[in-house]
This record gives C-alpha cells, structure tokens and sequence, in this order.
C-alpha cells in the first residue's frame, strides 16, 4: 500500500516551475527522495504538509488530501526540517512535550513522551538544558524527537545528516534505520547524499529539475541488465580471458584480477562453466557473484546523460 | 554487562491525539507561561498597582488625621471625598500604568514572533495541525491576557475597596455603569497594546530589535503628547484673559494631545469613562484637563492600527521561503 500518492503534481513559486507533472507512488518502509540541490525534494515535502499549494495535479498523504486534509495529514506525520530550528527559551523536554500538545497530545502525557523520545534519541542526559546551548548534532537529534514524540505514520526527514560530523552522521542514520525498520514508522528521507539513502532505504525515489527521474527498489536499480557475472581471482592469469570465451562468454571488462563476463542462462548454470575455465587457465577463484553497479552509477544512469546532477558519495 | 532499568528501545505513541482545534489556547499558554519565568514580570505586574496603593494610602492617612483630630475641627476626609471623582481615580491608574503596560508589552511579545522568526520555529508550529491563524491567534492571547490581568486585578481590587468602604459616599452613585465602563476600557488598552507589539515582533528576526522599535514608537509620539500638554497648560493658565487665537488653537492642541500610543489609551479611557480627569489624589489644582475626545474616531483609529499590525504579521508568518 502507498503512503502518499502524487499525480501530476505541478508547483511554482512565482514564474519558477519546482515540480513539474510529478507523478509517484509512495510504499511503505524507508523510502529515500534522492537528487541534487534544487531538485524539488523539499518543495514535495512541503506539498505534502500543505505549506504550498500546487499549481496542479493532486497529492494524497496516508488517504487525506494535502488540500482539504492539511491539518490532519499533519497529525499523523512528524517532520524534521533540513535547517536548525528550536522554540527559544525552551530546554529540550518543554520543547518536545510542546511539539506533542501542538499535535494533540494531552499535556501530562505529552511531557511522559518527551521524556521516552529523547531518551531514544540520545539526549537523555541533555534534556533539561536549552535547545539553544546544543551542538549541532544535538540539534539534529531534537528535530528528529520532536517529529517522533506523537507518534507519527509518516516521518519526513528533509537532509537528516545535514551539518554532522562522521561519527554524528553514523548515529543519525542508525537512529533513523531503527526506527524505519520494525517500529510501524513509515519514513521518506529525502537527501543528495547517496550513502545515506543506501544504507537507510530500501526504496528510492530519484528527482531532478522538478522532475521524476526513476524509482524502485535500490537492488532492483543496482542490477544490470543481462545478469553479469564478476568474477575475482586469486592472482593474475593472463589465459583466462581466452578460455571464458571459449565456454561462451562475452567479456565485458578485465581489470588485473576483477573481470565481468556475460553469457546466457542462470548463475547456478554458468558458475561450472567459470570453474571449467579457470581450470582450463590454471586461475584460482576467489570470489564469483551477480555483477552490480554502484548506486551512483545507477543514478547517473537514471538521471540520463545531462551531467547536470551532482551525487555525493 | 549491565543493562539499562529503562527500555530506552522506540515504542509508538498508541495514545489519545485531540482533534486538531483550539491549538492556539496551547501557545497561548506556553507564552504566558515563558513570560511568566521572567521575574521583571512580576515586578511590572506588581507595580501597575502603584497608583492606587497611592490613592489607598492617602485615605488611610486622611482617615488618620479625621480620627484624631479636635473637636469641632473640619474633617479632612469629608472635603477629600467631596473633592474626588471616584471614576478618575481609575483614569488615573489606567494612565499612571501606561509605561509600564508597555514594559509588559515588551516583556510579553516583543520577542514572541521575531524570536520564532530567528529560531525557524515557524517550521515547528505549523509542521504540526497549527494553522497560521491559530498561531498568530495563540500569540495574541498571550500577550493580551497577562497585560488584561496586569491592568485588570489592580483596578477591580481597589473597586472593591471603593464598594465595600466608599458606597455611602457616592462610589456608586456617581456612575452606576462604572464597573461595565471599567469591562470594556481595560480589554481595549490591553488589545491595542498586543495588536501593536506582536505586528512589530513579526517585522524583525530579533525581539530586541522589534522591542526597541516599539519603544521608540511609543516614546517619541509621547514627547509630542507631553508638549502638546505643556502648550494646553500655557494656553489655559496663562495670566489675564484668553486670547482668541488660543481658543482656536486649544481644539488642535487637544486632537493633538491624543496622537500617540499613550494618548490613544488614554483618550479611548476618558471617552469611555466620561471624564476628562481631575487632579491626582484629589489633591487641589487649578489645572483644566485636556477634554475627553470623541470615542467613535478614537475607537476607529485604534481598531485600525491593531487591523494593520495584525495584517503585517499574517502577511510575515510563513512556513516556506518563496524563491524565484
């Protein structure tokens, strides 16, 4: 079942088009809204809350319209923006308890909450102390509570990791895996940053210039077409080639001891063929599988021949 | 290895989420209460009331002397109560407590927008089932119910001294509707006050900026109520007769008189008070007070600048940026 559906979609500000005729279904599970820096990523966001109307099209979030139901829809998402952003004069528990009577939440039990989520997140030991005295990693773990503490369907985090160092952005992205994993949140993180797309979704939806450029299941994009196999071996084996060829296989690459070959059929039916031809050269195997391209290259891919998006990895 | 007492592990909220209405009563309340945590609050709070602690101590001290005085001698009491208007000694406290309403129009909503603004906390109001209307609604309130109550709780208090000690002594008699008159003149002064500081809060990134731009607002139009009022004691006090031209100056001067954030309440108190004053604590003077004004124009013009700042801020209250 889809979280959101978008058809059509068109959004200006002013005479500049951000979404154009965007038409996407949103699943279930951790969903990753990848593409460049003014790709329209945040506007979608902001769609779907009801912050800006469209132009065109329609968007629906969890069955409510974004149009007639933008209060409700709001009840049952939670969203991190990408900038900084704390209520002032707050410590961290009166700010995330407020964010959970603002969405609705009874007061006593809102402030029970506060104290579950930012424990959750890190910031147990913190929480007594003003939002404003924070790190900017500490910052980001409090937007994140403060999007969690009623409990949302829908998590919206715009850039999560923006502004972390390493070891920061590690933790972010756990938290946001744990809790898009088995937790019942569904959570659409949208990023430039492949990694962190990769290591916390399992489905992808790619956007540039207002755009819909591909979307599916990150394994699914990373597969090639026509099922290479790459092959890694143990030393150098200059034969090799001839015989893979030999038992009917295209080479598509050979780099020292990485080769990707080709041939029809399953990987179950041609790794005897490989062996047969290693035997045949007198090359060792050492490692044999389903041949991958990085999701960078299936982005750039995606995204066509433009060289307009820039990817950081 | 220990394991923590808590489950510190995410667990969904299965709990009661309230339909999204009447959110503005919870940052209404959340303001009160961030200002309230301030102690120059309570000090401005607490100090509204000097006017008429000043009033209470005045009689005590007259009810002093009248009981202690000789035989035969005239009673200070009587003469003082014969000489007081009861209704302007709540004109009195009202224009006696305008710097420090404004004090706790600063303290309250200076910084109640500009400090969100600078904060991007706008993001967080309204990413939740808060709309702008119930915003801008939550953060009126919370400037205009603690400065009602700043303005309020002195007055009634020393009305019902008035009651309970004065009744016999013209407390009711001389204006029966005082109680309702005092119902709606304290919420207008309290209402014109939030309007104007949470529209120039909206204006500015920074609540000391948005605070001293108010101020400066309300000192400046006041030095020119304050001459206007030096030049209505020269034309009225002057010696010998006066002139023609100073009659024909006097309706300007006292139009005059009332163009300023103090003026504006204070006119808006004495149109609907009925008085144009009385000396302060009874004492004698021959001073003439500046004529109440018409209170439709006045009411019109304070609707009308309370529409403005409240416009300005429905216009700055946004949760995106517009680019392009």
């Amino acid at each position: 079942m889809a979280v959101a559906q978008i058809r059509n979609l068109t959004v200006r500000y002013g005479s500049f088009t951000a979404l154009r005729d965007f038409t996407v279904d949103i699943p279930e599970g951790a969903v990753g809204l990848l593409g460049p820096n003014g790709a329209g990523k945040t506007t979608l966001l902001k769609t779907m809350l009801g912050f800006v109307k469209p132009a065109g099209g329609s968007a629906s979030v969890l069955g409510l319209d974004v149009e007639r139901d933008e209060r409700r829809i709001r009840q049952v998402i939670g969203l991190m923006p990408e900038q900084d952003c704390h209520i002032p004069g707050m410590s961290a528990v009166q700010f995330v308890a407020y964010a959970g009577e603002l969405a609705g939440m009874p007061s006593a039990q809102a402030l029970r909450r506060a104290h579950e989520v930012l424990e959750y997140c890190g910031l147990g030991e913190a929480r007594y102390r003003n939002v404003e005295t924070y790190s900017t990693g500490m910052k980001q773990r409090i937007k994140l509570a403060q999007a969690l503490v009623h409990g949302p369907k829908l998590l919206l985090l715009d850039e999560p990791t923006n502004g972390l160092d390493p070891a920061g952005r590690e933790d972010m992205l756990e938290l946001v895996r744990s809790v898009s994993h088995g937790k019942g949140v569904n959570v659409l993180i949208s990023s430039h940053l492949l990694p962190d797309i990769e290591r916390v979704c399992d489905y992808v939806i790619v956007v540039t210039t207002g755009q819909l450029r591909a979307t599916g299941r990150i394994e699914d994009l990373k597969k090639l077409e026509g099922q290479p196999l790459d092959i890694e071996l143990r030393e150098e084996c200059p034969g090799f080639g001839d015989r893979l060829i030999e038992n009917g296989f295209r080479v598509i690459s050979a780099k020292a001891l990485h080769w990707r070959v080709q041939a029809p059929g399953t990987p179950e039916e041609l790794l005897p063929r490989v062996m047969k031809a290693a035997s045949a050269a007198g090359a060792q195997i050492r490692g044999f599988g389903l041949a991958e391209r990085s999701l960078e290259e299936a982005f750039l891919a995606a995204v066509g021949p433009q060289g307009g998006p820039q990817f950081h990895v | 290895m220990s394991s923590p007492i808590a489950d510190l592990s995410y667990r969904h909220y299965e709990g009661v989420l309230e339909p999204p209405r009447h959110r503005w009563w919870a940052i209404a309340k959340t303001t009160m209460r961030q200002a309230f945590r301030k102690k120059v609050m309570w000090v401005v709070s607490a100090s509204s009331a000097w006017y008429y602690l000043g009033m209470v101590f005045v009689m005590f001290v007259l009810d002093q002397i009248a009981a202690n005085r000789a035989p035969n001698a005239p009673d200070p009491m009587e003469a003082f109560l014969l000489r007081i208007v009861w209704k302007d000694q709540f004109l009195h406290g009202f224009g006696f407590g305008q710097i420090l309403f404004l004090l706790g129009a600063l303290i309250l909503g200076a910084g109640t927008i500009a400090n969100d603004t600078r904060a991007n906390a706008l993001l967080v109001y309204l990413s939740k089932p808060v709309t702008k209307r119930d915003y801008l609604m939550g953060k009126w309130f919370g400037v205009f119910l603690p400065l009602l109550a700043i303005m309020l709780i002195p007055s009634l208090a020393f009305f019902l001294f008035g009651l309970m000690s004065y009744r016999e002594k013209g407390f009711v008699s001389q204006d029966p509707l005082l109680f309702l008159k005092l119902l709606l003149m304290f919420p207008l002064g309290a209402a014109f006050h939030a309007s104007l500081v949470i529209g120039f809060s909206s204006m500015f990134n920074q609540g000391r900026l948005a605070g001293a731009t108010y101020a400066a607002l309300y000192f400046v139009t006041n030095f020119f109520t304050q001459a206007m009022v030096v030049v209505h004691v020269n034309l009225t006090m002057g010696r010998g007769e006066t002139s023609e031209a100073a009659k024909a100056a006097l309706p300007i001067v006292h139009s005059l008189y009332y163009a300023s954030v103090d003026g504006l309440n204070i006119g808006m108190a004495k149109a609907i008070l009925g008085t144009a004053g009385s000396p302060y604590f009874g004492i004698p003077s021959r001073m003439q007070m500046v004529p109440a004004p018409p209170l439709l124009p006045v009411l019109a013009i304070m609707v009308g600048l309370s529409a403005l700042m409240l416009f300005i801020a429905w216009r700055r209250i946004r949760a995106v940026e517009v680019v392009g």
